[in-house]
């Protein structure tokens, strides 16, 4: 367990810190899947495997793609110097983020987590169904909370259209010619 | 089966054994800090939300983490990590749309170009 562990920790941070600091947008991207499957690789081990179905389905699979496609048509892909992609702000955001870091590590270490054992996780994902609807006893609220993010899923892809779509009457096929 | 040296068995006993909880949170909040410094550095639109995705991961491995190793929470982290999941999707469509939508008007997506907001 302790070699899983340090595997996709390290597997996890390298390519996290491959996006931050990888000069090509789509090694970036690249990077950034290799990452969320190190996340998707600690949820099977804390006893949560349908979860991570869905972080490789959605993560490394769907928003992947359209980074990939968000990419394509905004940039060339070209490998461009630091000083054009990185501000100012270098070292001073550097200091920000390890600082960051090194608070929320010493509280959540420092922390008194009174009892913890693993393998309390919903491994059966009859059981992740039933809290997810709100059915399970204890989780009622997740009632209200699915159908507020049904209805932000709705809004989010009317919006996604009206925004991204041109003004209307012009172009002829929009999209194509721009 | 041959004999094992103590110390040996130990160093195999240490390998074997389940990581504490704390190893998860402390890996989540390495992986939030990271992304907080690359949105806060980088210039491109498109690798700030990449960014903020990394920082989203962290937060849900913690919540998982949570939800594995706390008796008392009864699981529902992964129910949480769920509906993150869905949100950061929603986010991302969205957040792409708008992207694009400033690349055809101002031909760039860098945040430093974009200033036409500021007072």
């Amino acid at each position: 367990m302790t070699i899983a562990f340090g595997f996709l920790a390290g597997m996890m941070l390298v390519s996290a810190l491959g996006v931050v600091i990888s000069r090509n947008v789509v090694h970036s991207a690249l990077f950034m899947s290799g990452s969320f499957l190190g996340v998707a690789g600690f949820f099977v081990m804390l006893n949560a495997p349908a979860l991570a179905a869905f972080q490789v389905l959605i993560y490394v699979g769907a928003v992947t793609v359209v980074i990939l496609f968000g990419i394509m048509f905004t940039q060339k892909p070209q490998v461009r110097r630091y000083r054009s992609i990185i501000n100012r702000q270098f070292w001073a955001g550097l200091c920000v983020a390890v600082g960051v870091g090194a608070f929320l590590s010493y509280v959540l270490a420092a922390e008194d987590w009174s009892s913890t054992a693993p393998g309390n996780g919903p491994r059966e994902v009859a059981q992740i169904g039933r809290q997810l609807l709100g059915v399970a006893p204890g989780s009622e609220i997740f009632a209200l909370l699915f159908q507020v993010v049904s209805v932000l899923l709705l809004v989010a892809i009317v919006a996604a259209i009206v925004v991204s779509r041109g003004k209307v009457g012009t172009g002829v096929d929009r999209g194509v010619e721009e | 089966m041959p004999q094992i040296p103590s110390q040996a068995q130990q160093v195999l006993d240490a390998l074997l054994a389940s990581p504490a909880l704390e190893a998860y949170l402390v890996v989540g909040a390495i992986m939030f800090a990271i992304g907080a410094w690359g949105a806060l550095v980088r210039r491109n639109a498109v690798v700030i939300f990449m960014c903020v995705e990394l920082m989203i991961n962290g937060v849900n491995l913690t919540l998982v983490a949570f939800a594995d190793f706390l008796p008392d929470a009864g699981g529902l982290g992964v129910s949480y990590a769920v509906l993150v999941l869905a949100i950061a999707a929603a986010e991302i469509a969205v957040g792409l749309a708008i992207v694009l939508a400033v690349f055809r008007s101002r031909r760039t997506v860098n945040v430093d170009e974009v200033t036409s907001m500021r007072g």
